[in-house]
């Protein structure tokens, strides 16, 4: 088994595992494990972790303590426990990306794995695409644009992503074309 | 509109990932087959532009966000099988570069938003085909974006019934569906219009170029 796969196995284990835990103190200690296991990485990973989850979890939280307070119910033992396992199974999927690569994790499944690399390469074409868009934009409004500006350049930039995004993922198609990707 | 990790209890994603793989096996049975260097370019591009549109997300009480899908033009374009296979792909990408969404609810997600969306958006573009294409494909693309979202709703307003401690308290998501439903369909009927334009103009696109008959 590639180091990979066992991260991938190890990861899903866990999140079954995390499930069926209902006490705060030992998903606190689970994190606090994981934090520790992941080294020199563990601060990076943590505040990307509360930052996915934060507006979602804040949201949801408050809602609860409105609703809760509302029918006199205690809130704090549902709030940890809930916010905990959230932000230890985010955790562990950033802390897989960053030490499984799990793009190589899907190998065993080969549909899955071309369509997920193509999206991969497809994306990094829309992100450098927008931003060669956003500055020639720029460029040529020294003054802040007109609505019916802007709706034009909207306009011509989503014609003009949807065709380099499609001359760029013919010529990854091509490419692996010629290295028999498509023979079954 | 996906659902973040944690929020739903086992007996909720088990299920859901065991429908989702008996779905995910029907979808890509013979698909290799199909896949050739003009259709996949195709795929990943449209992919890819769901993968975008999933990432403007809105935070939403109901314990979801509100975005765009795309399903319904991948539906359309590709079919039913390729686009649950494709937004399934979204799901997964979207789980561990960003933490939106997550695996132990990559199947209730996948089931949700890719294989129903995709099914909705399908049967009523075929339904409504004598109302027009431009009507047939927005309605078709509303629609599912409304019951996908519902669906969604659903399954998270349930989990404070089946997964709660001896006094009530909720294990997992802790607000019912009187809360959920409108909070996660409400914003979406305002999505749904953006979605719905937004496949009609791809569709356009796709038919322009010669990819969709009609």
């Amino acid at each position: 088994m590639t180091r990979s796969r066992a991260c991938l196995l190890a990861y899903l284990v866990a999140v079954i595992g995390i499930g069926f835990v209902h006490q705060p103190l030992i998903l606190a200690l689970a994190l606090a494990g994981a934090l520790l296991a992941a080294g020199s990485l563990r601060w990076r990973l943590l505040r990307r972790a509360v930052l996915a989850l934060l507006l979602f979890n804040a949201g949801v939280s408050l809602a609860y303590v409105i609703v809760a307070g509302w029918q006199g119910k205690a809130v704090l033992d549902a709030l940890l426990l809930i916010n905990l396992r959230v932000l230890l199974l985010v955790f562990l999927g950033f802390w897989l990306v960053e030490r499984g690569k799990p793009l190589a994790a899907l190998a065993g499944w080969p549909l899955l794995s071309m369509i997920a690399t193509l999206a991969v390469g497809q994306i990094a074409v829309y992100r450098r695409l927008l931003d060669d868009f956003r500055l020639a934009f720029r460029s040529r409004n020294p003054l802040p644009p007109r609505p019916a500006t802007l709706l034009r350049h909207a306009g011509a930039q989503g014609s003009a992503l949807l065709d380099k995004s499609l001359q760029s993922a013919e010529q990854t198609a091509q490419a692996m074309r010629s290295r028999g990707a498509f023979d079954v | 509109m996906h659902i973040p990790d944690g929020f739903l209890s086992p007996q909720t994603y088990l299920p859901a990932w065991g429908v989702a793989a008996v779905a995910w096996a029907w979808a890509g049975r013979g698909l290799a087959r199909r896949l050739d260097e003009t259709l996949v370019p195709r795929l990943a591009m449209l992919t890819a532009l769901a993968y975008a549109l999933g990432l403007i997300m809105l935070p939403l009480p109901g314990g979801t966000s509100g975005h765009a899908l795309g399903v319904a033009v991948l539906a359309l374009v590709f079919g039913v099988r390729l686009a649950f296979l494709a937004y399934s792909g979204v799901l997964l990408l979207q789980a561990l570069l960003f933490g939106a969404g997550g695996i132990t609810a990559l199947g209730v997600n996948a089931l949700a938003l890719g294989l129903v969306g995709a099914v909705v958006a399908v049967a009523l573009r075929r339904l409504l085909a004598g109302a027009g294409d431009t009507v047939a494909v927005a309605l078709a693309a509303f629609v599912s974006l409304q019951v996908s979202a519902l669906i969604v709703a659903l399954v998270l307003g349930i989990q404070p019934s089946i997964a709660h401690r001896e006094d009530g308290t909720p294990l997992f998501f802790p607000l019912g569906p009187e809360i959920t439903v409108p909070a996660v369909l409400l914003p979406h009927l305002l999505i749904g219009l953006g979605e719905a334009a937004l496949t009609v103009l791809v569709w356009r696109h796709a038919r322009r170029k010669g990819w969709v008959a009609g």
